[in-house]
């Protein structure tokens, strides 16, 4: 056992913090909504400075302009810049469709896209939910119809995260019908702007936007941009939202240890961290925060060790989104009266970050992968337990 | 960063899960648990056989010299097991504080016969229940309670004030003026007041620095953490086991979602009780500064592994109210193991210092 960073590690983390400090945030230029999950708002201004370090890149593999560093860089850098709350928005999702073009991207891909990711100018929306696919993600009716050297894509996207702001959309089709229920489906890598691609906003309950819905009408692209063999798809999304519960919800633990501390200054400044009862919940807080990092970290040594993933992300991820509600709630019981001030209000407590943490994190048990869905996938794939009988 | 037991720790794990196997199975720890004295010689004999009761004592003294990260790896075994016996506060907290406060004469007297199976120590280390008063003339007055094991310890450790300064000692059970009361608990452990009627203490009977104290305690909270996790552990393989080979309505209870979703959160409390319990252990072992870590780990496995033994009746229905059921002994074992050492106010409150909250 060893519950300590290694001295490259170490290292690491003090350069990023250097760098943190250097650049203050306020420097950067907000340009998309903060969902919540601990990664920020969308800047694109901060990804270019990342990527101006190398630090998108960095854990690729040589040959593909990286540096091959150890994949625990990258919990690092998550770490540090959540802790940080620094606007690191598409990150994940950067990172997550990099290894797949360099795991089975076309050269195009790998020419054109990969270099952009790098400079921190391409991020991606994910295409995968429709108005009648949800949970049921292979309910999906999108279409890529093979038309010479090009598909032609027709259906309708929902619940994009900043697919209005981002560079190329991850779109997941049905290529063709197949009697199992789980082949056929082919992925895209589509730039926003394609003739025939309607990006419209959704207003969430924030009050802000986030999510969007897509339009595809007849959108030709060439097969190039197809992602992976043609009707292997299924298996690449699998991955791809498996990935995303850890990818996507790592840095929620330090995000949710900055947010704590900043409700146990406020609790000091107001006098209420005498109270015993807030104490205890404050204080059961950063020990379910503790854990939460840990399970976190558990599953990243199994993912660095090569060894299989059964339960363990399914797991962490719901806890990650549970916990985040919860100290949300605790924030809004905190601030009483003054909880529902929002950014911008002349006596918002703590920037208004609370009343829209306590709103966006209620997405949170929702999105890639509801709580419901994946307590069942820790239950069956994680402890044997016989799968629900499913429909025809 | 690494979560996996060295491999020597892996042959601890595994040489104590066989041998509980065999010589400790449900049947024994459900005979014992009913039995008023609660202990099993020839299993706490073979025990220290196996050095058990030895790990934390150093190889000149009789015991193996192991860390307490490795106690804490055998100890979760033990409380998967639901083994009998005063090992926690014995083989744990009263080594600890012999260690860190006994003279070489003490030192010397007992932790060879610990080591070796023949001696049990008993501790009054906790401030709840404890009104023990050394008086201007040196005479020890007032009560303990919640001793584990009086009835069968040689010597107890104790704290006691005398005026605003705490002291530790070191008692033999057969001393003047001591005596023990068994209080009836509803879990298979045998805990007693020990009332001390003007008890004439001696100059060797001092442990110095009484600060130890705290380390022992520490040391006690992570054992306590590491018998509820062992515990929550076994109750979550039975609860699954149960939910895939009971039948009702044609079909095994655990391919109902309500059951799944109960089961995915008994595997998510004793996941995340482990992960901090081997981080605080490990930081422990370490010599890092690691109250805060402890406090943590024992207030979460205060709640989460409650909650596994309570959810664990739902999930088994009407069988695991049966008393030959082994469920409601791992319950109300994690539930002792839950208050000793610190129950989950006083780890909390210990966090909320940590994390910068004014009092």
């Amino acid at each position: 056992m060893d519950f300590e960073f290694s001295v490259a590690e170490r290292a690491f983390a003090d350069e990023v913090r250097a760098f943190l400090r250097a650049d203050p945030l306020d420097r950067f230029a907000l340009d998309g909504m903060d969902a919540g999950y601990g990664s920020g708002a969308h800047s694109r201004a901060f990804m270019k400075a990342l990527g101006e370090r190398g630090w998108i890149r960095m854990c690729w593999p040589e040959a593909f302009g990286g540096e091959a560093k150890p994949m625990f860089f990258k919990l690092v850098l998550f770490e540090e810049l959540a802790l940080a709350g620094a606007p690191f928005g598409p990150l994940a999702g950067s990172w997550q469709t990099a290894d797949a073009i360099i795991e089975y991207g076309s050269e195009r891909l790998r020419r054109d896209v990969l270099a952009a990711v790098a400079r921190g100018e391409a991020t991606f929306w994910q295409g995968y939910s429709e108005p009648d696919a949800g949970s049921d993600l292979l309910a999906l009716k999108t279409e890529a119809r093979r038309d010479g050297d090009d598909y032609v894509i027709r259906g309708h996207k929902i619940w994009s995260s900043h697919a209005g702001i981002a560079t190329h959309g991850l779109v997941f089709t049905r290529t063709s019908r197949e009697a199992r229920r789980s082949r056929g489906f082919s992925m895209f890598v589509v730039p926003n702007g394609t003739p025939g691609m309607d990006i419209r906003p959704i207003r969430s309950l924030t009050g802000g936007v986030y999510h969007y819905e897509v339009f595809l009408d007849d959108v030709r692209v060439p097969a190039e941009l197809r992602l992976g063999p043609e009707g292997e798809g299924f298996q690449a999304l699998l991955n791809g939202l498996d990935s995303d519960r850890f990818w996507g919800r790592f840095y929620k633990a330090p995000a949710l240890e900055r947010v704590l501390r900043r409700l146990v200054d406020h609790a000091n400044a107001t006098g209420a961290s005498k109270d015993a009862g807030l104490r205890r919940r404050l204080a059961a807080m950063a020990t379910e925060i503790a854990a939460l990092r840990l399970l976190f970290y558990r599953a990243a040594c199994l993912l660095r060790d090569g060894a299989p993933i059964t339960y363990e992300t399914a797991m962490a991820k719901v806890y990650a989104d549970e916990t985040g509600q919860k100290l949300a709630r605790l924030g809004m019981d905190l601030l009483g009266p003054w909880a529902p001030l929002r950014a911008g209000s002349r006596e918002a407590p703590l920037g208004g970050e609370i009343s829209h943490a306590y709103l966006t994190s209620l997405g949170h048990t929702i999105a890639g992968g509801t709580a419901e869905v994946l307590r069942t996938t820790v239950a069956v794939r994680g402890l044997g337990l016989p799968a629900e009988p499913r429909r025809a | 960063m690494d979560f996996r037991p060295s491999s020597a720790q892996q042959l601890l794990i595994s040489t104590a899960r066989e041998f509980l196997r065999k010589h400790c199975p449900p049947e024994l720890a459900q005979r014992i648990a009913l039995d008023p004295r609660g202990v099993d010689d020839g299993l706490w004999r073979r025990m220290a056989e196996l050095g058990w009761q030895g790990l934390l004592v150093p190889a000149d003294l009789g015991g193996s010299g192991g860390s307490l990260l490795d106690v804490i790896l055998l100890i979760e075994e033990m409380g998967r097991a639901g083994a009998p016996g005063p090992f926690v506060p014995s083989a744990v907290v009263a080594t600890c504080a012999l260690l860190s406060a006994g003279t070489a004469e003490h030192k010397k007297r007992l932790l060879p016969a610990m080591a070796a199976g023949e001696r049990i120590v008993g501790v009054a280390l906790g401030d709840a229940g404890n009104t023990l008063e050394i008086d201007p003339h040196g005479w020890l007055t007032g009560r303990a309670l919640f001793v584990e094991a009086a009835h069968v310890a040689d010597a107890f450790i104790v704290a006691a004030r005398a005026g605003a300064e705490r002291r530790l000692l070191l008692l033999p059970a057969d001393r003047a003026g001591l005596a023990h009361h068994p209080l009836e608990a509803i879990g298979p452990e045998k805990i007693f007041e020990l009332a001390c009627d003007a008890v004439a203490l001696r100059p060797d009977d001092r442990l110095e620095p009484a600060a130890a104290r705290r380390a022992a305690l520490q040391a006690g909270a992570l054992a306590r953490t590491a018998e509820m996790v062992g515990a929550a552990q076994r109750v979550l393989e039975m609860a699954v086991e149960h939910a895939k080979t009971r039948v009702q309505g044609g079909r095994p209870i655990g391919g109902h979602q309500a059951i799944q979703h109960a089961c995915a959160d008994l595997v998510r409390d004793v996941d995340a009780s482990r992960g901090l319990l081997y981080a605080a252990a490990w930081n422990a072992s370490e010599g890092a500064p690691a109250a805060a870590d402890v406090a943590m780990a024992k207030a979460y496995a205060g709640e989460a592994c409650l909650a596994v033994a309570r959810r664990g009746h739902q999930i088994f229905g009407a069988i695991g109210y049966c008393e030959e059921h082994p469920l409601h002994l791992l319950h109300k074992r994690i539930h002792a193991a839950s208050v000793d050492c610190g129950d989950v106010a006083v780890h909390l409150e210990e966090v909320a210092r940590a994390i910068g909250l004014s009092a």
